[in-house]
């Protein structure tokens, strides 16, 4: 029990000396107003600094994972429901519509749309489901097809796949709206899955699955968008969650690690961020030192 | 083989992309820019691979007149008549080109940029049935909700203000203050920083090869 | 089945026609309602009117012609202020679908209203693809990015521009957007190169970047057709946003009054299941 405390308490201090060491050398050579002549961008020291402890932290419990430690992640209602809707799409003879969200490749929340994607296609396949993949850039038209052909390959199920699951449906924004929408009224799919970056359709998107009788569940990282999925979908994944959902899909320890390493980074802004709050707060040069300190030029 | 070049390549991009963000661009250059740039190259001609998707879609239907095809055939038109003379030069005609007074300007400036509002001012409409159906309330956070709704829905528009302000001429000041620079500042901070976070860790998970789901690897 | 119960259930279409009917009455009947000024877009004013007379500013028209409606009456307002104060105004836009069409269009309207002239008083550099390499690219070199102007001049034959080389020459910008480069303008510029940055946005987008009010990272904010409002009311010249204004209160008192219907036919009802709208 003490060694299990241990182990969780001393990385955390650990990490907090590296950072109030390298921090105090990071302010030193923070001046905005100095000109960097090396290599290597001083001003940036602080950014490397946390990039190199969050890189640790992630990596540090992914290898504790892989030796075999349990790690606990709590349930997500959202992605419990993933299953159950592909099911009922199944008893229902109806699609399942998979959306990864409406933003280039380049955009991680794009890449963790992809990441579900590829699970929630694994699952279609087992329960032999249509699946269809609607997408807005042609880049990710390309991706989304190799991760669905994919997962049917995994599933053994290639000869249920069909290369019009993914379908490249228009740039404009509300160009892809108005299709995704009159193919929701057509079609009636039983589950709309919507995870990534959504901006103004979201609305649109949500009230007409929701007007199609469809079970909806969404997850993107746009806190503008969230209301409208909430007062929409069934189950709506927030912020980092949808980051997380394809780790807990998975349910492989090595992808669970990088969340165990994210939390711990977490812990430390929320010291951070209490602490800069008792400083600036008390007013002192303390307070002007760790604005500095976070301040990224 | 297969998943090992796409991995050490994704490997590659991000780790020059990194260095770039610390790399003094007055010695080694512009690394970041070029990097983009490349990807922007990459993007474009993905554009072929959008186009050829949209069209052997859509003209299948058409070519077995399922049913619809007579949208998926205006679609087909629609594609060709915007994107042909966009890309003829000017110097032919001046209704080539993206010009002023060109066959594509026309085509944005008419039909396409009002069926862009047309569809952007639909959300008044689906906010109005959206809010009748979810501003019930069921449960106190449920009513929580609604009650923070209402009171920023009327401090946003003239009559409502003036109404807080009969109340106490402070209150206008004070709804702004607390709700928008206060709760929901909260909220959004807490959003973000979590969304960042995760954004990152997942950039790191690619980076280093853990997550590679996205490339169709499980 | 009460009146309350049978509104509780109410088709959304009847929902819909009552929108669509709010929406118009104002157009027809003006009602002047009084109009607050929020402290994020007195602080975006006061922003601009701090600057010297002849700064020169950069004004994005980062918006598609989805929200013309309500981010162009911003950019008006804006050209109001600053060509009013003489400012060199340098425009370009992150959209590839309509911003350099709306940018022409709002800047030579309004440059012909102040008589400025195009390559001394204002310069349109249009669009250029990939947005973060733009927003980067031009903190290194603007000429890099932008050869040419919008219409194909070279930049160093336009007077302006031979005095702006990259952000260290600007003063100021201001970014008119509907969409989430507002956050790389703030991430990038304002983070990397200390630039002040004021912005107007849609509503939707708002409650989002008072946060970065909050910290100082942004000089000021407007919010969709309230923000425009408010500074067309700041710079003295009420145009549009003050006309749309009157739709969207009607619109906002009928979505408070169908939150009251649906709470009260829940109540009557008893129910505490799920009503289909």
């Amino acid at each position: 029990m003490i060694r299990r405390a241990a182990a969780a308490v001393v990385p955390i201090l650990v990490l907090i000396l590296v950072v109030a060491v390298l921090s105090v050398d990071a302010f030193a050579q923070t001046s905005p107003d100095a000109a960097d002549t090396g290599w290597f961008l001083t001003k940036r020291t602080n950014a490397l600094v946390i990039l190199l402890l969050f890189s640790a932290a992630i990596v540090y419990y992914t290898r504790r994972a892989r030796k075999g430690d349990k790690l606990f992640v709590r349930k997500i209602a959202g992605l419990e429901a993933v299953e159950e809707a592909v099911g009922r799409a199944t008893e229902m003879g109806r699609p399942v519509l998979f959306i990864p969200g409406i933003d280039e490749i380049d955009r991680i929340d794009t890449l963790a749309g992809l990441s579900i994607l590829g699970r929630v296609a694994r699952i279609t396949a087992r329960y032999e489901s249509p699946l269809y993949v609607p997408v807005r850039y042609p880049m990710v038209l390309a991706a989304a097809s190799e991760v669905v052909q994919q997962s049917y390959s995994v599933e053994g199920k290639l000869e249920s796949h069909n290369q019009d699951m993914v379908r490249y449906v228009a740039g404009e924004q509300f160009a892809f709206t108005a299709t995704v929408n009159g193919y929701m009224m057509r079609e009636r799919p039983a589950a709309n899955i919507y995870m990534g970056a959504f901006f103004a359709e979201s609305l649109l998107l949500a009230e007409t699955g929701n007007a199609a009788g469809s079970i909806q569940i969404a997850g993107t990282a746009q806190p503008e968008q969230l209301p409208f999925f909430i007062a929409a979908c069934d189950y709506t994944l927030m912020g980092e969650e949808l980051f997380a959902a394809s780790a807990y899909l998975s349910h492989e320890p090595i992808m669970l690690g990088g969340l165990k390493g994210q939390d711990l980074i977490k812990v430390l802004i929320v010291i951070a961020i209490v602490l800069g709050a008792i400083l600036v707060t008390s007013n002192g040069s303390a307070g002007n030192w760790i604005s500095n300190l976070f301040e990224i030029r | 083989m297969k998943t090992a070049v796409p991995v050490i390549i994704a490997f590659l991009s991000g780790l020059a992309m990194i260095l770039a963000f610390f790399l003094n661009p007055e010695k080694f250059g512009d690394i970041e820019g070029e990097m983009l740039q490349w990807a922007t190259i990459i993007a474009g001609f993905t554009l072929l691979l959008g186009v050829v998707s949209i069209v052997r879609v859509n003209w299948r239907s058409v070519k077995r007149l399922e049913s619809g095809w007579f949208n998926k055939a205006a679609l087909l038109f629609a594609l060709f008549i915007t994107a042909i003379p966009a890309v003829i030069p000017v110097s032919w005609s001046p209704l080539f080109g993206r010009d002023n007074g060109s066959i594509y300007d026309w085509l944005f400036t008419y039909p396409n940029a009002q069926m862009q509002s047309t569809m952007f001012a639909m959300l008044a409409f689906y906010i109005a049935s959206a809010a009748y159906r979810a501003f019930r309330a069921r449960t106190t956070e449920a009513t929580l909700l609604l009650l923070t709704a209402v009171i920023v829905m009327l401090w946003r528009i003239p009559m409502g203000e003036s109404v807080f302000a009969a109340i106490s001429p402070d209150l206008p000041d004070l709804i702004n203050t607390y709700v928008m620079g206060g709760v929901n500042v909260a909220v959004q901070r807490g959003i973000i920083i979590g969304g960042a976070l995760g954004a990152a860790a997942t950039a790191l998970r690619v980076i280093l090869g853990i997550e590679r789901t996205y490339m169709g690897r499980n | 089945m009460n009146i309350w119960e049978k509104l509780g259930t109410l088709d959304r279409r009847w929902v819909y026609l009552a929108v669509g009917i709010m929406v118009i009455i104002p157009l027809f009947v003006p009602l002047k309602l009084p109009i607050g000024i929020t402290p994020e877009a007195r602080a975006l004013y006061n922003s601009v009117e701090a600057l010297p007379d002849s700064s020169v500013v950069l004004l994005t028209f980062d918006y598609y012609a989805s929200t013309v409606a309500e981010s162009q009456p911003i950019s008006v307002a804006a050209l109001h202020h600053l060509f009013r104060k003489n400012m060199k105004i340098v425009t370009m836009t992150t959209i590839p679908l309509g911003g350099p069409t709306i940018a022409q269009n709002v800047m030579a309207e309004m440059a012909e209203m102040y008589g400025k002239s195009y390559g001394t008083d204002y310069v349109n550099l249009g669009y250029k693809a990939n947005y973060t390499a733009v927003l980067k690219g031009m903190g290194i070199a603007i000429e890099n990015i932008y050869p040419t102007d919008q219409h194909g001049t070279p930049l160093d034959q336009l007077p302006l521009m031979q005095k702006v080389k990259n952000y260290a020459d600007i003063d100021y910008i201001f970014v008119v957007a509907d969409n989430a480069i507002l956050d790389y303008w703030v991430s990038i510029v304002n983070a990397q190169y200390g630039k002040p940055i004021g912005a107007g946005t849609t509503a939707v987008m708002a409650p989002k970047f008072y946060s970065f009010v909050q910290s100082g990272q942004m000089a000021g904010l407007l919010g969709g057709m309230k923000g425009a409002a408010e500074y067309e009311l700041l710079v003295g010249k009420p145009d549009k946003a003050i006309l749309g204004m009157n739709s969207q209160s009607l619109v906002h008192l009928l979505i408070i009054a169908f939150v009251i219907v649906g709470n009260i036919a829940l109540f009557t009802s008893g129910r505490r299941q799920r009503i289909d709208v």
